[in-house]
């Protein structure tokens, strides 16, 4: 009887083994190409892109020069990148800003819709689903000064000397970016929010309805409280787009006019690819990843002690 | 039932291992096929020379294809700097202004005296001792001009000097036109800037026992920021652009200069020889002279010749054993007299090599063959400078080129800081030459 029993727990051992080696194997095969390109093309990339920040790298040579941590030294008296970081912080900023409360705005809204809320709610999210290229092409014509769509309606409607250059004036381009993204981005934010409000309870809605409470009250007590934590992801979702802006620079302005739209991530391919200093930019990017990493973790954080709150 | 799940799994991940590999694999396009790199995008006349350049080398070399790689507007930078990282540059290329860069890396093949002999191409400066391109042909740069538009307001003659010939565009303006076609959204914005710099900066004839203004850059003898000339070319950069340029030129960029000046709305272009391609395919009606760059620092005006440093096709290392000797009668055919004249044609540039028995750029079109006939004649008459291509090793780093037009749109948009513009042209300048 002992014997028997052993044996059949040795079987299930076997098999319990065999089955754990299996479920190894073929995480092994499901994960294995995942992880060999994540690791090809992003960690190695990152790696070699530290290792080139040490460089004089030009981008044209296959055996770099070693210059130690003369690109980081060079990094601390370089007003071009200091504008460059005064610019996307400034843009980011007004991103934040407004895909996080003007989206929350907007959500508001189009909940309330009694009307053709689906085609509505689709207009808005339309730009979302254009590649960034398309939007920026876009934006380009219609701030063309003198056939660009936006001048073309003022000069229609007798309002010719409101026309601007919209991408050349260094007061209207920052706007001219902030608006190129916001018009991309805002359906996806408030899409974020209008997915949160549907989670709010009916019972909460004719609760405040029978206690008298006004569109205001309502937002204020019940919608608000419930639209936090999305709140906190469309701040982050808006801090990554900001400092991310890159595309939208390459396509419309390309940094001008002279330096004045310089983002971070412009200044890189500027210096990398049409400098070919791809050893200092290396740096710079070294330096930024750093930095974004020191605000993530401290947003992390905040993240996290919110989630306790609630 | 596990195990068929384990199976399953491992044929689905195999599968999607295979195609991407396979989507990462190469395709051999044809072991006796040369392949040619360029920018041609929409540019007729270039096209039609490729064609005629092709027909000849397969015609001279049974068997083998020529396949061209059309850059569309793009120059080759990016293109090159991605095929060297999968090592299959083109075997003929052209090189633009980066002949260092492809050379210092080791991917060009240096070319024969012998080679520069048998077409009569003068020999260019050698670049660390060593010659790479096969030139094509004298491109000069200067002023086109709308005949009637200048004639009406008084002026026949080119303008010896800057003042006359700001004076000159204000008349022109008076008349009712647009004196001058200018964008500043692309590279074309630095060309006024460029156009002084290089003639007032740099010697008329290079003398090598002087070091030039890029040499002495280098050296850190001469800094623009404390330069009275380079103070002076800013002002008047500033006084074109208050007098002479339109509200929104910032959004405008080559196609719209072309287009401006082309349709008869603008009396004054300053751009390369090169726009004389594009005059026959675009009918333009009028009649056009092409005038020398007048001086801002009492020199005669000249015309500047931007092809006298190493520019031009070259064969690079991916061409090995018989694709090596193809590649070389590739250039062979460049020279072909039919196909020379036809890319003289297509690129409205001179004859540079002497022995092919052609003259200069052809067109059917009178006010094409005009332009080119009044761009010969002034070119004999005032002269070129080579401005700042003086060789390889003594030019500015080739990105300070867009840091002419950087600055002109920093002028465009208000800025009126001469300290501030002359800093950021040195700081680009230092920035740029650790790059090389």
């Amino acid at each position: 009887m002992t014997s028997v029993s052993e044996a059949g727990v040795q079987s299930g051992r076997r098999r319990a083994s065999r089955a754990a080696a299996g479920e190894t194997f073929a995480s092994l095969v499901l994960c294995g190409p995942a992880v060999v390109l994540y690791v090809a093309f992003i960690v190695l990339p990152a790696i070699l892109g530290f290792a080139y920040s040490l460089t004089d790298w030009t981008g044209w040579t296959r055996s770099p020069t070693y210059v130690g941590l003369a690109n980081f030294r060079e990094l601390l008296g370089d007003t071009r990148l200091l504008a460059a970081v005064k610019f996307t912080l400034f843009e980011t900023l007004l991103l934040v800003l407004f895909l996080t409360f003007g989206a929350m705005a907007l959500a508001v809204l189009l909940d309330r819709l009694r009307r053709l809320k689906g085609l509505i709610r689709a207009l808005f999210f339309y730009p979302y689903i254009l590649s960034v290229l398309v939007s920026a092409l876009l934006f380009q014509y219609m701030a063309n000064y003198r056939e660009g769509a936006v001048n073309t309606i003022l000069r229609s409607v007798g309002l010719g000397a409101a026309a601007q250059d919209w991408m050349g004036d260094p007061g209207l381009v920052p706007y001219f970016i902030f608006a190129l993204v916001v018009w991309s981005g805002l359906g996806f934010f408030s899409t974020l929010y209008l997915a949160a409000l549907q989670t709010v309870p009916n019972e909460l809605y004719e609760a405040a309805a029978i206690d008298g409470a006004g569109p205001l009250s309502v937002f204020a007590r019940i919608q608000f409280p419930m639209l936090i934590p999305t709140l906190t992801t469309n701040s982050v979702l808006a801090l990554i787009t900001g400092v991310n802006l890159f595309s939208q620079i390459v396509v419309t302005t390309q940094g001008g006019p002279g330096y004045r739209t310089f983002t971070v991530g412009y200044y890189i391919y500027w210096l990398g690819v049409l400098n070919n200093r791809q050893g200092y930019a290396s740096a710079v990017s070294f330096v930024t990843f750093a930095a974004l990493v020191g605000v993530a973790a401290v947003q992390v954080a905040l993240l996290r002690r919110k989630a306790v709150q609630l | 039932m596990n195990r068929l799940t384990h199976w399953g799994a491992a044929m689905v991940a195999g599968l999607a291992l295979s195609a991407s590999l396979m989507g990462c694999g190469g395709t051999d396009e044809g072991a006796k096929t040369i392949h040619v790199a360029r920018n041609i995008g929409g540019r007729e006349g270039f096209r039609r020379h490729f064609e005629a350049w092709k027909a000849q080398f397969e015609k001279a070399n049974p068997g083998w294809k020529m396949a061209l790689i059309d850059l569309g507007n793009a120059e080759g930078e990016q293109y090159y700097k991605s095929r060297i990282a999968t090592g299959d540059l083109p075997e003929v290329i052209m090189t633009w202004q980066l002949t260092n860069f492809l050379a210092d890396g080791g991917h060009l093949v240096p070319l024969p005296d012998a080679f520069y002999e048998k077409v009569g191409l003068p020999l260019p400066p050698p670049y660390k001792g060593k010659r790479y391109t096969s030139q094509g042909g004298m491109q000069i740069q200067g002023i086109v001009v709308n005949k009637r538009m200048w004639a009406d307001a008084g002026v026949t003659q080119p303008p010896t000097t800057w003042d006359d010939f700001v004076a000159a565009l204000k008349k022109v303006k008076a008349k009712g036109y647009a004196p001058l076609v200018y964008g500043g959204r692309e590279w074309s914005a630095g060309q006024p800037l460029f156009y002084a710099i290089a003639t007032n900066l740099y010697d008329v004839e290079p003398d090598p026992s002087k070091p030039s203004w890029t040499k002495r850059m280098d050296a850190g003898q001469v800094r623009f920021a404390s330069s009275p000339v380079a103070r002076r070319i800013l002002e008047r950069m500033i006084e074109l652009v208050d007098n002479c340029v339109v509200k929104g030129a910032l959004s405008d960029g080559y196609n719209e200069e072309q287009r401006d000046f082309y349709s008869g709305k603008g009396a004054t272009w300053m751009m390369g020889c090169w726009l004389g391609g594009d005059i026959e395919p675009n009918k333009v009606d009028f009649e056009m002279e092409y005038w020398p760059i007048p001086s801002m620092t009492g020199r005669p005006p000249k015309f500047i010749m931007t092809s006298s440093t190493q520019n031009g096709w070259a064969i690079t290392t991916s061409a090995k054993g018989e694709k090596l000797v193809k590649a070389r009668a590739a250039l062979d055919a460049f020279y072909d007299p039919h196909v020379y004249q036809l890319f003289l044609n297509g690129e409205s540039q001179f004859k540079e090599a002497r022995k092919v028995p052609i003259d200069g750029p052809k067109s059917a079109w009178p006010p094409a063959q005009k332009l080119y006939d009044n761009m010969a004649a002034n070119m004999a008459k005032y002269g070129t400078t080579v401005g700042f291509h003086i060789a390889l090793e003594d030019m500015p780093p080739p990105a300070f080129i867009m840091t002419l037009a950087r600055v002109m749109q920093e002028i465009l948009s208000g800025n009126r800081d001469l300290d501030q513009l002359l800093r950021m042209m040195d700081d680009d300048w230092a920035s740029a030459r650790k790059g090389m």
